[in-house]
């Protein structure tokens, strides 16, 4: 059997490429990602205003020397080693069929999944067009339009990106902010979505701000409320998670199994991308630096 | 428009399980038989929404024809579970009491009547209760087991009887709803709105909630349906449960259940609510939360359990109260099959079998020369370098949906897929995986992504092409992958 490889990176978004540019990887380094290029699921959101620094991150990325990457490639388990002496064993599906992938060290950058409407139990009924951003930026870098009216919900400035990008398809945008910024008033209501109507295309969002119900008319809702850990893979695995269901993760990155640490979203699902690039950035300069 | 002419000897209305098996049923003699569905895919009623168990019938009226029938479909399943290879488990159901009342409605009524239906339950303490079901209520103060209850994948089910029933000869025609039905005293005339007139010695008229309607395109009156709406809650996070937990039932329903999944998670559900609209599938904030005061009594950890979806089903309800299994009042080449409340996925194998014994009776049926008994393992093929994962929450595989597109019944629209193969049925709900399902669709039946419905007309996930360029990366030049140094 092989040498296992030192490190093994999940996941090539943008957590995976920083700490690949600050220099984690050696020569028996092996990335993997369930995309067929790298850069996460913000790839085919950008350029976007706002997002210079992950831009030029993915676009001027080059892998490093020597180092192993798998594309559509999906990491679908973990065993971990039973002692320091013996690897971690990854399971991943390639086009081939599922491999196993043994390292000494793991580096879990898998990133996250948006909420849907499902997971906040949002009563009414199950229309085409309530959809999340990154269905919406997949259609449109296919050229396929998702609505014609579109209402935006969400805080995050990867949402605002996502309104933009619609508006400039051509598609009439409204963005509704769950919770409205602090004014000179004092703070604002928020605003609830309390039910979906329409069938088979959606109709309006009702929605309800100070006790009061309205309905906005749309033929798409593009929910953002917020992010969820990608960890389903990892059940059963021992590696510790929270009840919301992201990694938990010391001060150094590291996981509860000794030689698996996690950075960016699925260590913290309501991260910023630029908390991705420096948290990239910190495990790089931590696990170069000795940490075992 | 032009009318396209086309006759065969029996025309099923209707792509729900009850239909489905009844065309399967068929397609064993020497006769054409076709079906009609008005969705764009087979299972889109009340079919694909319910609580997906297997019954003994143990608490169905004594004496009904249901009783009758869910009784002949115990014998029946195992050789369709064998043949259809649908995914089936025996749980068995634990029907809990929570108080001595309750206990006492156990042995008033419950026990005598599953005697009835010659189903023995067996006596459980609330210790031997909570010993097998330790995620029970331990308030409980004892219950009954009916152990040869189970639970299956319902659209499996329709799909498998539809699917075998093609191979062995039969037609289905999809998004064809029946808009005219003319008696004639050889043939029946079914006009559809798609511009077809199918001529028909025989019709069967397996249409679910619309049963009644159908039944008056021909002039006949003598019943109606009333739909009844439940609401289902689904989570991932199982606590154990392994059984399927009953309430003490109610005059009107079931109540409110705790279900294992057959492919993994549990259902909770469902409400009872009587609604106007046949059509009216939306879940409602008062309906989810009665669900967790409901499963609250039978299983606490329920009560807060992450859902991934929810979603609402509409049953019919008989003004007859029970099936209605007869020739129509205005021809006796017109045959109701209607009024099959939730009792349907249970009962279909022996409705099958007693309808076709009717059509059999009445047309002088042979058995064909060459039926194949079992239907291939299609979602089970594997394509060689096609193994990639397409569904992340669920990895399911291209080689997976590949099978499922080149199978002999293709799914017709996203959900016909999500259906076949699990994808687009976890945590994202499709977000992240729908445009490789349409690329995939497009490049294996040619369809055109604007025309691909999620589910009914007008559904389609694509509203439009973007003028001008779209500003993404992908449409820019690749990324390069080239090393440093």
């Amino acid at each position: 059997m092989d040498d296992p490889y030192d490190l093994a990176i999940v996941g090539a978004g943008l957590s995976a490429l920083s700490a690949l540019r600050a220099g984690i990887a050696n020569e028996r380094t092996v990335v993997l990602d369930y995309q067929d290029a790298p850069g996460g699921f913000l790839r085919s959101a950008l350029p976007a205003p706002g997002f210079e620094d992950a831009w030029e991150l993915i676009s001027t990325f080059r892998l490093p020397q020597g180092v192993t990457a798998y594309f559509e490639a999906t990491a679908v388990g973990l065993l971990p080693a039973f002692n320091a002496s013996e690897p971690h064993i990854l399971l991943v599906r390639l086009k081939q069929g599922t491999v196993e992938i043994r390292a000494r060290r793991v580096l879990i950058a898998c990133g996250g999944l948006e909420t849907t409407r499902e997971q906040a139990q949002i009563p009414g009924s199950r229309p085409a067009g309530v959809i999340t951003p990154v269905l919406v930026h997949q259609l449109l870098a296919r050229g396929y339009l998702p609505g014609r009216q579109a209402l935006v919900y969400g805080g995050a400035r990867y949402v605002h990106a996502t309104a933009q990008r619609l508006a400039a398809a051509g598609v009439k945008v409204t963005l509704i902010e769950p919770a409205a910024n602090n004014s000179i008033q004092g703070e604002e209501p928020s605003t609830e979505i309390a039910e979906i109507v329409g069938f088979p295309r959606l109709q309006c969002v009702r929605l309800r701000r100070a006790g009061q119900l309205f309905d906005a008319p749309a033929d798409s809702l593009v929910y953002g409320a917020s992010m969820v850990a990608n960890t389903l893979w990892l059940k059963g695995s021992g590696v510790m998670t929270r009840p919301d269901g992201a990694i938990q993760v010391d001060e150094q990155y590291r996981t509860n199994v000794p030689g698996i640490y996690a950075v960016g979203t699925v260590v913290v699902p309501s991260l910023d991308h630029i908390d991705s690039i420096t948290m990239g950035k910190e495990v790089a300069s931590l696990l170069t630096g000795g940490l075992s | 428009m032009e009318k396209k002419i086309r006759h065969v000897d029996v025309l099923v209305i209707g792509g729900g399980v009850v239909g489905c098996a009844i065309l399967r049923e068929l397609s064993r003699y020497d006769v054409t038989v076709a079906l009609l569905e008005r969705n764009p895919d087979i299972c889109d009623g009340t079919s694909k929404s319910n609580s997906a168990i297997i019954h003994t019938g143990f608490d169905a009226p004594t004496g009904s024809l249901e009783a009758k029938l869910l009784l002949e479909a115990r014998e029946l399943w195992p050789e369709v579970i064998d043949s259809l290879h649908i995914p089936y488990l025996q749980t068995g159901a634990l029907m809990v009491a929570a108080d001595n009342e309750e206990l006492s409605t156990i042995e008033a009524d419950i026990i005598p009547k599953a005697e009835r239906n010659a189903v023995i339950l067996q006596r459980l303490t609330s210790a031997e209760i909570v010993d097998a079901a330790p995620y029970v209520n331990p308030q409980t103060v004892g219950g009954v087991l009916v152990e040869g209850e189970g639970i299956i994948d319902p659209f499996w089910t329709t799909r498998a009887y539809c699917e075998h029933a093609v191979l062995n000869g039969a037609q289905v025609f999809l998004g064809e709803a029946v808009t005219g039905i003319t008696v004639e005293s050889k043939n029946q005339l079914v006009h559809t709105s798609g511009g077809m007139v199918i001529t028909a010695a025989l019709v069967v008229n397996a249409a679910g909630l619309w049963a009644d309607e159908v039944a008056r395109l021909a002039g006949d009156n003598s019943f109606h349906l009333t739909p009844r709406k439940g609401q289902f809650i689904i989570t991932e996070q199982d606590h154990g449960v392994s059984q399927i937990i009953l309430p003490v039932p109610s005059r009107i329903s079931k109540g409110i259940l705790v279900t294992p999944i057959v492919f993994g998670g549990v259902l909770l559900g469902p409400t009872a609510e009587e609604v106007t609209a046949k059509n009216d599938l939306a879940t409602t904030a008062e309906g989810l939360q009665r669900i967790r005061t409901g499963v609250s009594k039978l299983v606490p950890a329920m009560e807060q359990a992450l859902s991934v979806r929810q979603f609402a089903g509409v049953r019919a309800v008989s003004s007859t109260g029970d099936y209605i299994i007869r020739p129509s009042t205005v021809s006796h080449r017109l045959l109701h099959v209607a009024g099959i409340r939730s009792t349907g996925l249970s009962a279909s194998p022996a409705i099958a079998a007693y309808v076709s014994a009717l059509v059999r009776d009445e047309l002088g049926l042979s058995l064909r020369s060459h039926f194949v008994e079992t239907l291939p393992e299609y979602l089970a093929d594997d394509y060689p370098d096609e193994g990639d994962v397409i569904c992340l929450c669920r990895s399911i595989t291209r080689s997976e949906i590949l099978a499922a597109l080149r199978s002999p019944l293709p799914p017709n629209t996203l959900d016909g897929l999500k259906r076949r193969t699990g994808a687009m049925l976890g945590d994202c709900q499709g977000n992240l995986c729908m445009p490789r399902l349409i690329d995939l669709f497009q490049q294996q039946l040619g369809r055109d992504p604007l025309s691909l419905e999620k589910n009914a007309a007008h559904s389609s996930p694509v509203v439009g092409y973007v003028s001008g360029l779209a500003h993404s990366v992908l449409n820019q030049a690749p990324l390069s992958l080239e090393r440093e140094g």
